[in-house]
This record gives structure tokens, C-alpha cells and sequence, in this order.
């Protein structure tokens, strides 16, 4: 397996998460798109510990943590968008200005 | 090339085509079913690396889980069957252009890096990596337990509608 293809698919899946956050208007789709940003990253981790033959169960435990943090961070951001919902009737981040200066 | 080339490859093209989907689609549900393949390809690259205790985790987590619970969220969106408001042209060109150029810098830094010899092995077992969890790396498994029980408990919290005359809590 050749490492930089691995890394480039990886930088590609990036570059298509970033473009998400920053065109997207729904904070569902952000969020969507953070997730595929934070998944690259675990590609790049697996990939470097694997190939490099450095310790791949490391690269393993690492994303694992990975993981367990992401979820509890889509359990955080879907309660806050319902909480956001229902204080605001919107999730168009375009319309949440109100702490605007 | 090898078997797991090849599968390195389709499930490459997988990944980027859902995540393509995942974030080019107006429709907030198909957005959902995007991310679910692109996170099915993500799951085949581990797989065609070697981590198939990764690959198990990624298809039970995200595509089992996240996908379903965002899908609760989509009745929170803009309804689907009322026309779109209108883009402004200039922040989707932004948008574009930063994230293709953060994409191209990190690509020419791939390019140029000299990369430590290629010698692939080591035991990527799950039972090693278990091992590991709960020796090495104990600490960080007790915190992340410990973090996502605070978290699912805030999750309750911030969500749950405060009761007339209760206080907020």
C-alpha cells in the first residue's frame, strides 16, 4: 500500500469536510461535515502507524479515543440544536445573530 | 496490485463520493445517507489497512448510531417541502476557495515530506489493542468513559424542557 495515496484520499475527505462547514447553513449539515473532517484524521493516524510498521495497535487505541470523543460531542451538539430550536425556531446559523455586535 | 489495494481504492472512491453527497445535496436527509457511505468507505480504508476491529467500530458507531441520531435532527431543518431561501453566491465561492486551498497546501506538503521507510507490520490485532487499553493506556480509557457519561447526562440536560414552576432544574 503506497502511504501518500492513503494520505491524499485522507486530505481530499478534508478538504470536502471544511468545504461543508463553511458553505452549509444547517448546523446539522456542519455537523455532518466535522464528523468527515474527524474521520480523515483517523485515516491519517491508522494509516501513519500501520504502513510506517511504528505500533499500529497504538494508532488503534488513539483513534478508538477518537471516537468515543466524537460521540459524545454529536450527543452534546443535537441536544444544543434542539435546546436552539426550540429557544430560536431555526437552525440557520445565518439567522442565529442575536449576540451579534 | 494486491487484493487490499484494490479494496483500498473502491472503498476510497466510496468514501469520497459520500462525503461529496454528504455536503453538496440540499436535502438534509440525503446529506445523512451520504455521510453513512462515506463513513462505510472510511470503514473499508481501515479494513484494506489491516484495522478490522477499527473498520467493525467505525460501521457500528457512526453509520449505526451517529447516522440515526442526526436523522432525529432533521425534523428540526428547514422544511424540505418549502422552496430554499436564497445563497449568497459570495460566501459559497469563499467557502470553495479556502477549503481548496487548505486542501492543495496540505497536498503539497504530502508531496514534499520524506516519508520513514516503508516496512508495514506489527500486530494490529484487536486483542493486543485491547490489551493496550487496559494497561497502557488505562487512563485515557477511564477518562473517555467518564466523558461520555458527563456528556450523555449534559445531553439530557440541555435538551429536556425546564417545567413550569420548577426552576431550571
Amino acid at each position: 500500500m503506497n502511504l501518500p495515496l492513503v494520505l491524499g484520499v485522507a486530505t481530499a475527505l478534508f478538504g470536502i469536510g471544511l468545504y461543508g462547514l463553511l458553505q452549509r447553513r444547517s448546523l446539522v449539515a456542519m455537523l455532518i461535515a466535522l464528523e468527515l473532517m474527524l474521520a480523515s484524521i483517523s485515516i491519517n493516524v491508522v494509516a501513519l502507524t500501520t504502513l510506517t510498521g511504528q505500533d499500529p495497535s497504538m494508532g488503534q487505541v488513539v483513534v478508538l479515543i477518537f471516537v468515543g470523543v466524537a460521540a459524545a460531542e454529536v450527543a452534546i451538539a443535537l441536544s444544543l440544536f434542539v435546546a436552539i430550536h426550540r429557544a430560536a425556531h431555526d437552525i440557520d446559523v445565518e439567522h442565529l445573530s442575536e449576540l451579534k455586535g | 496490485m494486491s487484493v487490499a489495494g484494490w479494496i483500498f481504492l473502491a472503498s476510497a472512491a466510496v468514501a469520497l463520493s459520500g462525503a461529496l453527497l454528504a455536503v453538496g445535496l440540499r436535502n438534509i436527509f440525503h446529506n445523512i445517507l451520504g455521510f453513512a457511505l462515506a463513513m462505510l468507505g472510511v470503514a473499508g480504508i481501515f479494513a484494506s489497512l489491516g484495522s478490522d476491529f477499527l473498520a467493525a467500530v467505525f460501521v457500528l458507531v457512526y453509520v449505526g448510531a451517529v447516522a440515526i441520531a442526526m436523522v432525529y435532527a432533521v425534523m428540526l431543518s428547514h422544511p424540505l417541502d418549502q422552496p430554499h431561501r436564497p445563497r449568497n453566491r459570495g460566501k459559497i465561492l469563499a467557502a470553495a476557495v479556502v477549503s481548496a486551498g487548505v486542501a492543495m497546501t496540505l497536498w503539497r506538503v504530502l508531496q514534499q515530506a520524506q516519508w520513514p521507510a516503508l516496512v508495514p507490520g506489527g500486530d494490529n490485532g484487536a486483542a493486543l489493542t485491547g490489551t493496550r487499553f487496559l494497561t497502557d493506556y488505562v487512563l485515557a480509557f477511564e477518562l473517555v468513559s467518564v466523558l461520555l457519561l458527563v456528556a450523555m447526562m449534559g445531553a439530557i440536560m440541555v435538551a429536556r424542557r425546564a417545567r413550569p414552576g420548577r426552576g431550571t432544574w
